[in-house]
Order: structure tokens, then sequence, then C-alpha cells
């Protein structure tokens, strides 16, 4: 709309983006130095200097994304990143999403993410943590720098231009133009990019030498910060899979998932290790190692993504130099790392050790080795192409049979341990812990095994996942029961006032809860994958198919018509797509639950064709429709129906995920301890002769 | 040609920003006198923590009163040492250990009565003296409203 009415501001716009990304580089070199030099020599203005680079350099950034957000809008096929991702056909919507649509865009999205939180980090720290500050600020100036170098000189210019004007341009991957991808990307790179801040006080931590839990505390909403976005941009992304890859799953053990998914499972490590560190002084090296790590994670799952590295169904394969170079920063990041925390040993000592296999602090230590094994194996399988390649000369795939065999078991002892964790003393569990907090809950698990088998279910990894489920669900609800009925008891309150007070004097630890019952919730939608129906049929109009579900209920679909939107003019040749659709009315015991449009699409320009399923969803399962053949002659039609169980177990336990997540990040009802909080509180307290 | 006029300001004007303080000599503070930063304060904080949470499992019935008062004599004998340990490196002007274990004996002394009475302060978490009616370290009022039990789930 920008682009019709003002082509002319648009294209000024994206000039002056260009020009910006130009400016933006030595800006940000020029911060890196002197941050770095002003906390090493102790000259303030430098620090000063360093820090107004780190506001500058986003504010240049903004501007660049704004530059390359006005080339699509204003449609301007010159440029060769939009022509790649965008047409004149193709929705506003998606036209702003062009910007990490594809490799160029997405990198500048990520330093652009990457410079607001780094600003962000800086205001709320200009007078907190100083000593912390000039080697903050210079390690993602640095970072953030690399990121200029690399769009500037790696063939990966947004800007670069074709050298002619094009009437049109080739149009978005029909997979991407779905509500879901356009915010799963962006929450996944707000996730990634958040993680730069603890890695920058970790490596500030490492250079000042302050190397107690101080880093750790500063930066802990920051990490769960970048959980919570990484989790619903991972869940996000199996709700676009789910929806828009039309074969009824979720994960498919793609490298670009696996790349999400292994800073998540580091990240998932840290946040329960650092408690350890907080509470018992252990595991100092174990965090620094697991900070650099999930860091070097991200950056590896971002150039991942849009490197063309590992081909994918993804396959955004683009620019192989830029992996090469990606790695090479990874490399060079994880020497520096490693160095220093060689250098800082003798301070990393850890000030207690295990006392007993039984205790909270091993069932974090087991919850850490297991997170780290499944990353471990993760990476593995999804390296696995490239090293057959390098050392046999054939690349060879894993597939999802190896991930499942591998981290379906350690998945379920994860879950485990999220009951076994919270209720378990610390440093060593007497027998009668033990009996006192596990008794119920091992019955309530036993029961649930005992019922299920007696309901004929024989699928092992099902079977232990709902016994499991049902154990951690247990503790959970014991511990806020508890929890409650004390807090009622010692404050006189009633029970809702309770419960509210007791999740809200410690948001840390009952948000973790509430996480854990989400990650229950979830675990339980997987497992159900173990009871799918799958039915296949051909159809005419007027005619019906039926599917009895796993859970007994009876599914009856009636293919009513078929309509289509495939243009007969030549002037309708331009739209975006053209579209083939089933109208379905679907049944379940008899009682009618909705209409479904499974539909066929093709995209001219891009001459690609896509299929968008229907799905019908309840409580307890979908209803998933897959057109697979549509004849516009005959209107018969061949449709694959699958019922998937639990299914919407896995969006709702995301959602709780989320909730539990939030509680922990939401900040406490007041800023702790400022110097006027204090004076004011002298002056409130003295007279009534009670100062605290 | 506007485009280009426009890209030169914004060239001298980021320029401007960032040096600025160069030139005028104006600097970010370095340090902050925060007393949060005192490793000695941070450690007592986690182990009273500890304590705390102990108290809080004491009374939800998740510890017996044989593994209560095992880990009671466990948590507060670490904390006494950490207490000490830190008054050893920080050498002369800190308060001698007997001093400092009696502090930490009246604050977990302290902490215990305020878990019944209710003396923590409900915004900030601070344990305040008993008796207070604002919270010594937020100014948070202490009275009916604000200083709940210090039940830390």
């Amino acid at each position: 709309m920008l682009g019709r009415l003002y082509p002319r501001t648009a294209g000024s716009v994206t000039i002056l983006g260009e020009i910006a990304l130009w400016i933006a580089l030595p800006v940000a070199l020029w911060g890196t130095v002197v941050s770095f030099a002003g906390g090493r020599f102790g000259r303030s203005d430098l620090v000063l200097s360093g820090e107004r680079t780190v506001h500058m350099v986003t504010l240049l950034l903004v501007l660049v994304s704004a530059g390359i957000i006005a080339a699509f809008v204003g449609n301007r096929y010159e440029y060769f990143y939009v022509v790649n991702y965008s047409n004149r056909e193709l929705d506003t919507y998606f036209k702003v999403a062009g910007l990490w649509a594809g490799q160029r865009g997405s990198l500048v999205f990520w330093t652009v993410l990457l410079s607001a939180f780094s600003s962000i980090a800086v205001f709320r720290n200009r007078r907190r943590n100083r000593e912390f500050m000039p080697y903050v600020s210079g390690t993602l100036l640095g970072i953030l720098s690399f990121l200029l170098i690399v769009l500037l000189f790696a063939d990966v210019n947004p800007f670069e231009r074709l050298g002619f004007t094009r009437a049109n341009g080739l149009g978005l991957n029909p997979q991407l133009q779905n509500y879901w991808m356009t915010i799963h990307p962006p929450t996944l790179y707000l996730g990634f990019t958040a993680f730069a801040v603890p890695f920058a006080f970790a490596v500030s931590a490492l250079l000042t030498g302050r190397l107690d839990s101080r880093w750790i505390a500063v930066t802990r909403r920051w990490i769960l910060l970048s959980w919570f976005f990484l989790t619903i941009g991972i869940i996000f992304g199996m709700r676009w899979a789910y929806e828009e890859l039309g074969w009824g799953g979720y994960w498919f053990w793609d490298p670009v998932e696996n790349a999400s998914l292994l800073p998540w499972l580091t990240a998932t490590a840290f946040l329960h290790s650092i408690q350890i560190q907080e509470n018992r002084g252990m595991l100092k090296v174990w965090n620094m190692v697991l900070v650099v790590l999930t860091f070097l994670l991200t950056i590896f799952a971002t150039f991942l993504t849009r490197s063309g590295l590992i081909e994918s169904v993804h396959s955004f394969a683009e620019n192989l130099r830029i992996a090469y170079i990606f790695l090479g920063f990874m490399g060079g990041m994880a020497v520096v790392a490693a160095i220093l925390i060689i250098h800082r040993l003798p301070s990393l000592r850890s000030e207690n050790r295990f006392q007993s296999f039984l205790s909270r602090e091993s069932a974090f230590l087991f919850n850490n080795l297991l997170l780290v094994g499944v990353a471990f194996a993760v990476a593995w399988g999804t390296l696995f192409p490239l090293i057959t390649e390098g050392f046999f000369g054939e690349t060879r795939n894993v597939g999802p049979p190896y991930f499942n065999r591998v981290n379906i078991p350690i998945g379920l002892l994860l879950l485990a341990l999220m009951g076994i964790g919270p209720v378990i003393a610390w440093r060593r569990a007497s027998r009668s812990n033990l009996l006192r907090n596990f008794t119920i809950p091992l019955a309530a698990g036993g029961v649930t095994l005992g019922v299920l088998l007696a309901l004929g279910i024989r699928h092992g990894f099902a079977l232990a996942t709902f016994a499991i489920g049902v154990f951690v669900m247990t503790v959970v609800v014991t511990e806020f029961w508890k929890g409650t009925k004390a807090r009622a008891r010692i404050a006189g309150e009633g029970f809702l006032s309770a419960l509210g007070n007791l999740v809200g004097r410690n948001r840390r630890r009952w948000g973790g809860y509430i996480v854990h019952a989400g990650v229950v919730v979830l675990f339980m939608g997987l497992a159900g994958a173990a009871f799918d129906r799958r039915v296949v049929q051909e159809l005419v109009p007027g005619e019906a198919m039926t599917v009895r579900s796993a859970l007994g209920a009876e599914y009856r679909l009636v293919y009513e018509s078929l309509s289509h939107s495939r243009p007969r003019a030549a002037e309708d040749m331009e739209e975006n797509d053209w579209r083939w659709t089933a109208l379905m009315t679907a049944y379940r015991n008899g009682e009618r639950i909705g209409i479904l449009r499974p539909e066929r699409r093709f995209y001219p320009v891009m001459d690609q064709a896509s299929t968008e399923v229907g799905i019908s969803s309840s409580l307890l399962e979908d209803l998933y429709v897959i057109p697979r053949e549509l004849d516009s002659q005959s209107d018969r039609a061949s449709f694959e129906v699958k019922l998937l169980p639990l299914v919407p177990w896995i969006w709702y336990g995301g959602m709780v995920v989320a909730i539990g997540t939030l509680v922990g990040l939401w900040p406490p009802r007041t800023a702790p301890a400022t110097a006027a909080a204090r004076r004011r509180a002298v002056r409130g307290a003295v007279p009534a002769g009670a100062a605290g | 040609m506007s485009v280009l006029i426009g890209g030169v300001l914004l060239a001298a004007g980021a320029m401007l920003f960032v040096l600025e303080p160069v030139f005028s000599g104006r600097g970010a503070p370095l340090y902050d006198g925060d007393d949060d930063h005192d490793e000695g304060a941070a450690r007592r904080g986690v182990a009273l923590a500890a304590l705390r949470d102990l108290e809080y499992d004491r009374a939800a019935g998740k510890l017996d009163e044989r593994d209560y008062g095992r880990l009671k004599a466990e948590l507060s004998r670490e904390a006494l040492r950490h207490l000490e340990v830190d008054e050893g490196e920080a050498g002369v002007g800190g308060p001698p250990p007997d001093r400092a274990s009696r502090e930490l004996e009246e604050e977990i002394a302290r902490l215990r009565r305020a878990i019944r009475q209710g003396m923590q302060c409900s915004a900030c978490e601070h344990v305040n003296r008993l008796g207070a009616r604002f919270c010594g370290r937020c100014g948070e009022g202490l009275g009916a409203g604000g200083g709940g039990p210090a039940v830390r789930g």
C-alpha cells in the first residue's frame, strides 16, 4: 500500500536503510574496541561511548529493517532479495514477513533483534552491575560487528541490486504462506538472540573474575525470557508443520527442527544447573560450559536454518560459503571461551560436594546429563549426513527411527525426574523423606498403568508415558496442595488467597512446577501418536466414509462437492494461487461436528502445488483430512483421513508451559531496594518507632 | 539527492552521539556502591533461603522431625562456615567470627519467629525485625496487607 501510494518514499526508505547498514559497521567496531578498552583501563568516557554505540547500532538496524520492508511493500523488483521472496500478488502481510523469509533478511532480522536486546540490557544496567557492563557491551557489539561484516561482505547483502528491474518477483514459497510461518521464525529468533545477553554476562564474569553467582542472578530473567521464546517458537513450528506440511505429523527430526531443539535442550539444562550453583556453589565450570554451548548453538541454529549446509524439508539452500564463515566464528568463540574458562579454573572450584546419590542435587545433575545426552544424540543424527559424506564420500541419513529410538527412552527418564527432583530432599534424602513424598504419586502411576493394561493397551512407550505422567502430575498437584494448606494454616488465609500468595512469593519455583505440569500434558499428547488411525478412500460427491478412532468414537465424513477457483480468463492468471476445495461434512457418533474444506492449491508464479488439510479438533483428538487427488473434471476425489488422538494436548500443554514460564518471568510486585525506597522506608518507619 | 543528504546527516549524527563522551569527558559509572554485590551477603542470603525452605518443607509435612533436625544442623553449620571464610578473607575491618556467628544465629532465629509471626516483606522478601511496621529494605508496609508470613514455596 505504502508502495502504491508513495513509491518514491518507499524507495528513499530503502536507500536510507542501505546507507544505515554501511554506517552501522564502523560504529559497531568502534563500540567494541572502546568498550573493552574502557573496561580494561578504567576509562569511563570510553565505556559511555561504547554504551551509546549499542543504542546507535540498534537505531541504524531498525532503519535497515525498515528499508527492507519498504522494498518488499513497495514492490522494488530491482533488489535480488525482494525478487526471490515476493511478488506483486502477495498479501502485504506476507510481504512484511519477507524480512525473515530468506537467508539475507533473516540475518538482518537476527541482528536487529540482538541489538534491541543489547540496548535493553545496557539501559537496564546503566546504574547497576557496572563492573560487568563494559565487557557486556563489548561482547554484544563484537557479535553485532561480526554479523554486520557478514551482511556486507559475504554475498548476502539484502540490498544487492540485479542491475535491472524485473516486472514481478518470483513469489514466496507456498509453504511459507501461512499464518504460523509469519510468527514462528520471529519467536524463535527472539529466543536465540535473547540468550546472547546471559552469554555476554558470562564472558564478562570470566574477564573481570567476578565468578560468584552474581552474573547468574543478573541474567536469570534473560535466561527465562530466552527459554520462553525458544519454547513457544518450537511449538509454533510444530503447529506450522502440522497444518501446512499436510501429512498429519508435527515433528520430523528435520535438521532445521533439530537445530532449534539443540539450544533449547542445553538452555533447559542450564536453567536447572544454575540452581545448583546458586544453592550449593557447585557446577560452576559446567554452567560456564553450558552458557557458551547454548549461545554457540543459537548461532548454529540460525545459520543452519538459512545456509543450506544440510538439505532439509525446509530447504532454503542459498549460500554455502556463509556456513563456513559461521562455523569459523563459532570455532573462534569456542576457543576464546575455552581459554577464558581454563584461565579461571582455580576460581571456579566447587564449594561443596555431592553427598548422596539420593538427593535433589543428583536429580538435577541427572537431568543435565540426560538433556545434554539428548542434545548430543540429536546433533550426531543431524550432522550424520555431513560426517558420512566427509569420511566415506556418500551422504547417509539416519531418519526419524534413529531419533525416536534414542530420544524417547531418555525423554521418559527426564519426565520421571520432573516428578522426583522437586520433592526429593537437598543433600541427602532419608528413607522417611522418600516414603513421605513418593508413596502416593507412585501409587497413582501404578494404578494408571494397571487401568491402561486392563483396557488392553500394550504399547510400551505409551504405557510408560501415561504412568510416569500421572506420577509427575500427582507430585506437582500434591506440592501445590501441601504448600497451600501449610500457608493457609500459618497465615490464616483462605485457600485461594493462600494459593495466590504461595505462588506470588516464589514465582520461580511454582512457575517451574506449572511448566512441569504442561510438559506432562505435552508428552501425553506426543504419546497419543501410538494410537493413530488412517484410512484412504476415493469418493464421488454424495458418498461418505467412516473411520473409528482408538478412543472409541466413530467419525463419518460426507463428501459434498468440489469447487475450484482455477481462472478461466487470461486476466485472472495473475492470481497468487488457484484453489480446488472439497467440501465435507463431518459427524462424530452421528452428531454433526462441522464442515471441513481440504484444499489443493497451485501457485502459478512459483509453479508449485500445495495441500491444505482440513482439521476438526476436539478436546481429545483431531480429525485430519488430507486431499490426495481432486479431479475437477469428474469431481472424484481421494482422501486420506487420519484420527490423531491427544494431538490437541500438545498445544494445550504448550500453553501451560508458556503460562508457567510467564509466572516465573513476571517481575516482583515492587522493584527491590532502590536508594529512594530505602530513604522512604527510614522516614516512614522511624516516627512509628519500628525501623526494619 | 535528498536521500544522500539524509544519509550524510545520519552518519554525522551517529558519530556525534557516539563520540561526544570522549570529547566532553563525560562518562558512565565504572562501579556501583550497591551492597547487594557483597559476596558474604549473597551467601548468607542463600543459606537463609535454604533454611527458610527447610522451615516451609517441615510445615508442609514433607520432612519428619529427624530429617528436619539433621538438615537444619548441616545448613546452619555450612552457612556459618561460609561466613567465617568470608570474614577471614576480608581481613581486618570485618566483625570477628564469634560476632558473625551470633549475628547469623540471631538472623535464623528471627527468620523462624518471622515465619510464625509474619515479618517477611511481601514485596521484596526481606526478613524484617520483629515488630517492624515497614520493610527495612523497600519501605513496603508490613501491616495487615503488607507483611505476610514467610512461607516460601
